[in-house]
């Protein structure tokens, strides 16, 4: 009996240690993986040791108080409006396209599984993997500067942003309506429109809110590459130094963000 | 003729023509907005014809003998992301611990404290925070992890401080009662019942910081993100065409990879 309390007790011991080893041995491959990191990225020690303090005088007496004044001006409210105007556009495009892409992309009710489905699959992949605002410097050179290029790499990042999540909402519906509706000798495209689509149709337009949100947000940037909005504006500032006006766009596009991001919540819970 | 028994109320004259209105001004909107963008700010004339804008297209066209000059900034784009998020995952511990409701310590102050913080990592895109450390601490990679991290700190903390809302009150009421003080419970009571949904958050921003990471560069955060600000300014557009396709497979690798992860995490 006390044979055994000890048995169990020596086991509770050996398994403390074997766990304190392993995280031991962690602790010291982080630190040699941050050693190796601060050797391959050239950091240099001195500069983080000061960082706090310069940021600090840099937050304090460069960046604030934002002059918003500049954010008043006609050229600038333009751009704003033309930011606003791309996001939407994109994402109705991008939207239009990614609808059928989904529908390709979901493995249950694909039309065809041999070429459509990896096809759609990969444009889907591909598009999500690639970078945004490299695309859209891509589309720059191709197209010249303007919102034009911008819009489409707002619809590139709707097809790779929405389509995941489109097509994942395909797969996960119930098959026994698609089912019916099949037995009725009903062609793919029925299957679609009265099997599947009324199925996911609510939280599609969830996704369609959230991915215009999600434009929005990659909209305000674009303009840094001459995509088109008001990051050329905050590009053209930080460039000549004007640290103040460059903040009172920030300060645009924060408040821009919020104010989306709360009506997008808003119009996507009033929809469940 | 239309004596239905019974009537669908989504059918209702009053409720289709409130549909039909919705749909009306959202597609004016939608045409006018694709009039001013497509038709009044682009200069059509200046675009040239689709011959011209396929071959400049055609320019892009992969030069794959430049592959063995990305992978040095391809693998530092990788430390950056990886050492952001391991930044912002010390960074947002204490931030949920403000921002959750039930364990906030001054429910007046550091709530509120705690989510501001929290809408503003979240909603200011990772190149302007770039664009602010590297105006204040120069170039280089240092900048852009530190970017990473403020930017993907508002995510984990979010979640992880909706982790703890919903966290069982038993264990933490019972640490309690055996006088445990704040920081005990929140070490032994709260961070073992979040930490599956934890690490599978800071893997979901791992994955998305890769991303992230390989456009700082544009900035002046290091990374691929300078090397192909470098090769557009040269136009070496294959060049630049080479490290989007690098770019675009590293990001895929890692989502499958962080997916296999944390389909086995849950």
């Amino acid at each position: 009996m006390k044979d055994n309390v000890k048995l169990a007790y020596d086991g509770y011991r050996s398994d403390e240690m074997r766990a304190g080893l392993w995280k031991f041995v962690g602790l010291l491959i982080l630190i040699a993986f941050a050693f190796w990191t601060i050797d391959v990225l050239k950091i240099p020690i001195e500069r983080v040791l000061g960082m706090f303090g310069r940021l600090g005088t840099m937050i304090s007496e460069r960046l604030l108080p934002p002059e918003m004044a500049f954010a008043t001006e006609p050229r600038v409210v333009d751009s704003i409006v033309e930011t606003i105007e791309m996001s939407i556009l994109g994402a109705v495009i991008g939207t239009l396209i990614t609808m059928p892409l989904a529908w390709f992309a979901a493995w249950n009710v694909t039309p065809s599984r041999a070429i459509l489905y990896p096809l759609s699959r990969a444009i889907i992949v591909v598009t999500r993997g690639m970078p945004t605002l490299m695309w859209a410097m891509v589309l720059v050179a191709i197209f010249g500067f303007g919102p034009f290029a911008g819009m489409l790499a707002l619809v590139k990042a709707t097809i790779g942003f929405a389509g995941k999540l489109m097509a994942e909402q395909i797969e996960a519906i119930d098959m026994k309506r698609v089912e019916a509706i099949r037995a009725t000798g009903a062609n793919e495209l029925d299957v679609l429109f009265y099997g599947v689509i009324p199925q996911v149709w609510a939280n599609w337009v969830g996704i369609i809110i959230y991915n215009w949100d999600a434009q929005l947000r990659n909209s305000t940037i674009l303009g840094f590459v001459g995509a088109g909005g008001m990051g050329l504006y905050l590009r053209e500032q930080i460039s000549i130094i004007e640290y103040q006006t460059a903040m009172a766009i920030i300060v645009v596009i924060i408040v821009m963000v919020v104010i989306s991001e709360t009506a997008s919540h808003y119009l996507r819970h009033r929809l469940y | 003729m239309t004596n239905i028994a019974i009537a669908n109320p989504l059918r209702e004259p009053k409720e289709t023509f409130r549909r039909y209105a919705i749909f009306g001004v959202c597609a004016i909107i939608v045409l006018a907005v694709g009039k001013d963008i497509i038709i009044d700010e682009t200069d059509w004339e200046r675009m040239g014809t689709l011959q011209e804008m396929l071959k400049t297209a055609l320019f892009f066209v992969p030069e794959w003998s430049f592959f063995p000059k990305t992978v040095g900034p391809l693998l530092e784009t990788l430390l950056i992301a990886i050492w952001g998020t391991l930044l912002a995952v010390v960074v947002s511990l204490p931030i949920a611990y403000l921002a959750a409701r039930n364990i906030t310590p001054m429910p007046w102050i550091t709530y509120p404290l705690g989510r501001g913080l929290i809408i503003l990592s979240r909603s200011t895109h990772e190149i302007i925070f770039a664009l602010i450390y590297v105006s204040a601490l120069g170039l280089g990679p240092l900048p852009g992890i530190l970017a990473l991290a403020t930017r993907s700190l508002g995510f984990l903390a979010k979640t992880t401080a909706e982790a703890i809302e919903n966290a069982n009150p038993g264990p933490i009421e019972a640490m309690e009662a055996a006088g445990a003080n704040r920081l005990m419970v929140f070490c032994y009571g709260v961070i073992p019942q979040i930490f599956p949904i934890f690490v599978g958050n800071v893997i979901f921003q791992l994955d998305i910081n890769i991303r992230r990471a390989s456009i700082l560069g544009l900035v002046g955060g290091g990374g691929i993100g300078l090397m192909f600000a470098e090769v557009m300014q040269n136009l070496h557009y294959g060049r630049a065409g080479m490290i989007v396709v690098g770019i675009t497979f590293m990001v895929i690798v890692g989502e499958f990879i962080s997916n296999r992860i944390r389909e086995r995490l849950i």
